[in-house]
C-alpha cells in the first residue's frame, strides 16, 4: 500500500482553515467605491422568519365581488407556496382567511438586488400564458388569432440557450407539452409555417412573437427573447407553478419581527461556539491525536455546511436557514462526531489487542467503515424522502413524488437539505480527510508512541 | 477482563422502565392535553396601531384575562405603520372581540389602541401536512426496511429493520411527550426536534447492528451471547457519542437560559431529552428486542 506523505496533514488543515475563514467572513473585492463579494460569508446567509423576522403580505382578489370558493384560496396558497420555493425562500408561513377571501404569507427577507416589492409582485403575478396565432389584437390590445396553447398544456418549462438566426446565442424558455397541447401545437405551426407567426402572452401582454419555420410535431416549444438568464428562469418557474384560478394583488405589505425573539440568532451563535469548544475538548481529552485530527475535521465539515448553506460562491444563492434546518445542522455535526469517536475506537482496540500503530490505524479504518457507512446511508434515505415529500416538484427529489398532489412545506425541506449536506461532508471530512490526516500526522516522529492513538504506552 | 454486562438478559426490566414513562407519558397527556400551535390548527390575529408603544407581556396577561387563551404579542410593521400583532390560538366572536378591544382601550389608554386588522387564519400546516407527514413516514420506513433488509441480510435483515424502527418509534414518542410534560407548544421547534431524532435514533441503532453483524461472521456462539458483546463493545463509543451530543445541545439550553431566549430552551430541552432516549434505546431496546423477539427460535 502507498504510504500517505507526512506533509499530507498540514495541506489538508490549511485547505481547512482556509475554507473555516473564508466561510466565515466571505471575501469582497473592493474597486473605489464598490465593494463585490467574490465568497459570501454567513452574514449572506438568508435567515429564516423565525430567526430575523420578514415580509408580511396579504394577497385579495383585484375584483372585490368575486365568489371565491375555498378550494380556489387554497389553490392560490399552493401556487403561492410554490412560488416561493422556487425562489430558495422555503421558510414561510402561509395562511387562507376564507371570509376575507384573503391569503396571508410571511417570508423572511435578506437584503439583494430584489426589493420586496418586486418580489411580492412576481411571487402575485397570475401568469396566464397562452399562444395564440398570429400577432393581430382588438383595440384593448388583446390578441385576436385563434388560441392554440394556454398553460393547462405544458408539462414543464425549464431555462436553456437558444442560437437565434443571426447565430447568436440567446436565453429560451424550454417548454414540454403535454399530449393535449401536442396535437394543437403541430397543427398550428403546420398551418404558419414558413408564413407566420404565434405570439405568445402572459398576463394578456405579449412577451414574444416568433416566426414559424416548420412544423413541429414532438411537442417541444420554447418561447425566446429573454433578456437574461435571470428571467428565463423566474418565467420557467412561474409557468411550472401555474397560473392562479383568479387575478389577485397584495393588499398590504408589512414587516414582521422575529417569531423566535430578536437575539435568537446571538443566542445561538454563542452557544455554538462554546459547544464547539467543549466537544474539541472532550474529543482530544479521550482520544489525543485522533481526537484532534477529529476536531480539524469538524471544523472543516461546519465550515462546508455554511457555505452550502450561504451558497459561498456569490453567483450561487443562499439558502433560506430556519430552525428546522439548523437542527439538521446539528444533527450532521452530531454524526461526523460519531463517525470520528468510531474510527478512534477502533484504532484504539487493535492497538491494545497488541498491533503496531501502522497496522491499527489500517484496520481500524477499515473495520470501522461499515458501520459509518450505514448509518449515513440509512440517514441519506430520511433526508431524501423528507426532501422529496416535501419540496415542490422541480426541487432535488421532488420529481420522485411529482405523482402527489401539490404541495410543500419549506421549513421540513430545509431539514433535509442540511441533513443531505451533512451525509455528504460527513464522508468527505469525517471519512476520507481525517483517515488522510491521521495516517500522515502518525509518520511524524513525535508522534510514534501508541500512547497518543489511546493504547497504553 | 471487563465483565460484560448482560443487556439482553435485563430486557424485561428495560420494558417495564420505558412502559412506565410511557404509562405516565399518556397520563399526563390526559391531563394536560396538547397545545398546538397557530400553524397547526389555526386562529385569530388582531392588530391594533398605537401611539405610545404598549408592554406586549401586559397585552398577553390582558388577552388571557378576557378570553381565556394564550396569546403571543409582537411588534409589526404594515404598510409603514407600526402595529402590534396579538396571535391567539383559536377563532374568537366578535363579541369576544369587542370585548377584548374595549379592555384594551381602558387598560393602555395612554398607547391609544386602535384596532388596524383582524383575521382568522386556517391552519397553514393542517391536514395536507399532516397525510404528508404520514406518507413520508411510510416511505422512509418501507425504504429502510429494504435497505437494512439488504445490507444485513447475513443476519435476517428486515427484523433488525423492524427492531431498530420500535426504537426509533420509542425515541419520537419520549419526545412527543417531554413536549407535553414541560407543557410546551407543537409549533416548528417540535418538527425541528422530531426529525432530528429520528435520524439521531437510527444512526445510533445502525452502528450495533454493524458491529452485530461482523461478530456473528467470527464468533461461534449464541445469539445472546453475540448481541451482548456487540453492546459491550460499542458501549465506549455510545456513550462517548451521547455524551459529546449532550454536551453541546446542553450548552445551547443553558446559554437560551441565561440569555432568557425561551424559544430556544423550547427546542434544547426537548432534544436533549430526545438523545438521552435515543442512546438507552439504542442499547437497552433495539438489539435485545432483535434476539428476545424476532430470533426465539434461532439457536446459533
Amino acid at each position: 500500500m502507498k504510504r500517505t506523505p507526512k506533509w499530507s496533514f498540514f495541506i489538508v488543515a490549511i485547505l481547512i482553515a482556509v475554507l473555516s475563514f473564508t466561510a466565515l467572513f466571505g471575501v469582497y473585492t473592493r474597486y473605489g467605491d464598490r465593494v463585490d463579494t467574490v465568497i459570501r460569508g454567513v452574514d449572506g446567509i438568508r435567515w429564516g422568519i423565525d430567526i430575523r423576522g420578514g415580509v408580511d403580505v396579504t394577497f385579495g382578489p383585484v375584483d372585490e365581488k368575486i365568489e371565491v370558493s375555498a378550494t380556489q384560496l387554497e389553490g392560490v396558497k399552493t401556487i403561492i407556496e410554490q412560488r416561493l420555493v422556487s425562489k430558495n425562500i422555503t421558510d414561510y408561513e402561509a395562511y387562507t382567511d376564507l371570509a376575507n377571501k384573503q391569503v396571508i404569507v410571511r417570508f423572511p427577507w435578506a437584503s439583494t438586488t430584489e426589493t420586496p416589492e418586486e418580489a411580492v409582485a412576481e411571487i402575485g403575478q397570475t401568469a396566464m400564458l397562452e399562444f395564440h396565432i398570429g400577432s393581430e389584437t382588438d383595440d384593448k390590445g388583446k390578441p385576436t388569432g385563434a388560441l392554440v396553447l394556454d398553460g393547462d398544456d405544458i408539462e414543464s418549462a425549464e431555462a436553456g440557450q437558444n442560437q437565434d438566426e443571426n447565430g447568436n446565442l440567446e436565453y429560451v424558455v424550454q417548454l414540454k407539452l403535454k399530449d393535449s397541447g401536442k396535437k394543437a401545437f403541430s397543427d398550428a405551426t403546420k398551418q404558419q409555417a414558413e408564413k407566420g407567426t404565434i405570439s405568445i402572452w402572459l398576463d394578456d401582454e405579449m412577451i414574444s412573437n416568433p416566426s414559424v419555420k416548420n412544423h413541429i410535431a414532438n411537442g417541444q416549444a420554447y418561447i425566446n427573447g429573454m433578456e437574461s438568464v435571470e428571467a428565463a428562469k423566474e418565467l420557467a418557474a412561474l409557468i411550472t407553478s401555474g397560473a392562479l384560478p383568479f387575478e389577485i394583488e397584495a393588499k398590504s405589505l408589512g414587516s414582521i419581527s422575529p417569531t423566535m425573539g430578536s437575539n435568537a440568532l446571538f443566542a445561538m451563535g454563542i452557544a455554538a461556539i462554546i459547544a464547539m469548544v467543549l466537544v474539541v475538548a472532550l474529543m482530544i481529552g479521550i482520544y489525543r491525536l485522533p481526537g484532534l485530527v477529529a476536531s480539524i475535521a469538524l471544523c472543516g465539515q461546519m465550515a462546508a455546511t455554511i457555505a452550502a448553506v450561504s451558497g459561498y460562491f456569490a453567483v450561487f444563492d443562499s439558502f433560506t436557514m430556519t430552525l428546522p434546518g439548523i437542527a439538521g445542522v446539528i444533527l450532521s455535526i452530531g454524526m461526523g462526531v460519531d463517525c470520528n469517536v468510531i474510527t478512534a475506537e477502533s484504532v484504539r482496540d487493535e492497538l491494545r489487542a497488541g498491533k503496531t500503530i501502522d497496522s491499527a490505524i489500517r484496520s481500524g479504518s477499515k473495520n470501522s467503515f461499515g458501520a459509518v457507512f450505514d448509518g449515513n446511508i440509512t440517514v441519506l434515505i430520511v433526508a431524501a424522502v423528507l426532501m422529496g415529500v416535501f419540496g415542490s416538484s422541480n426541487s432535488l427529489f421532488g420529481f420522485l413524488f411529482s405523482w402527489l398532489p401539490v404541495s410543500t412545506t419549506g421549513s421540513v425541506y430545509a431539514f433535509g437539505y442540511t441533513l443531505l449536506i451533512g451525509v455528504f461532508t460527513n464522508f468527505i471530512f469525517g471519512v476520507w480527510l481525517s483517515r488522510v490526516m491521521l495516517r500522515s500526522v502518525s509518520r511524524l516522529k513525535i508522534f510514534r508512541k501508541p500512547w497518543f492513538y489511546g493504547g497504553d504506552r | 477482563m471487563k465483565k460484560n454486562f448482560d443487556f439482553v438478559g435485563h430486557l424485561k426490566t428495560f420494558l417495564i422502565i420505558s412502559g412506565a414513562i410511557i404509562v405516565v407519558g399518556i397520563l399526563m397527556n390526559i391531563i394536560f392535553g396538547t397545545k398546538m400551535d397557530v400553524a397547526f390548527k389555526g386562529g385569530t390575529q388582531l392588530r391594533y396601531s398605537y401611539e405610545v408603544q404598549p408592554d406586549l407581556d401586559k397585552l398577553e396577561t390582558a388577552a388571557k384575562e378576557i378570553l381565556g387563551q394564550n396569546a403571543e404579542a409582537s411588534l409589526d410593521e404594515v404598510n409603514n405603520t407600526t402595529v402590534v400583532s396579538v396571535t391567539l390560538p383559536s377563532e374568537i366572536s366578535t363579541e369576544q372581540q369587542d370585548a377584548f378591544t374595549q379592555k384594551l382601550e381602558k387598560d393602555f389608554k395612554d398607547s391609544k389602541l386602535t384596532n388596524f386588522s383582524s383575521n382568522t387564519l386556517s391552519a397553514s400546516m393542517g391536514l395536507k401536512f399532516f397525510l404528508r407527514c404520514i406518507l413520508a413516514v411510510v416511505i422512509a420506513a418501507a425504504l429502510l426496511l429494504v435497505y437494512v433488509g439488504f445490507r444485513f441480510r447475513k443476519i435476517g435483515g428486515l427484523s433488525a429493520g423492524f427492531a431498530a424502527l420500535i426504537a426509533l418509534v420509542h425515541d419520537l414518542v419520549i419526545v412527543y411527550f417531554s413536549f407535553v410534560i414541560f407543557r410546551l407548544e407543537l409549533n416548528e421547534n417540535f418538527m425541528a426536534v422530531m426529525l432530528t431524532i429520528l435520524g439521531y435514533s437510527l444512526n445510533d441503532t445502525i452502528v450495533i447492528f454493524d458491529r452485530i453483524r461482523s461478530n456473528s461472521r467470527k464468533m461461534n456462539a449464541p445469539l445472546d451471547e453475540v448481541v451482548n458483546l456487540s453492546l459491550n463493545q460499542c458501549l465506549r463509543r455510545t456513550i462517548v457519542t451521547a455524551v459529546t451530543t449532550c454536551v453541546a445541545i446542553g450548552t445551547v439550553a443553558v446559554v437560551a437560559l441565561v440569555m432568557h431566549v425561551d424559544s430556544i430552551i423550547s427546542f434544547a430541552l426537548p432534544m436533549l431529552l430526545g438523545s438521552i432516549s435515543g442512546c438507552y434505546s439504542t442499547v437497552a431496546l433495539s438489539a435485545p428486542i432483535w434476539v428476545r423477539w424476532f430470533k426465539k427460535d434461532v439457536k446459533a
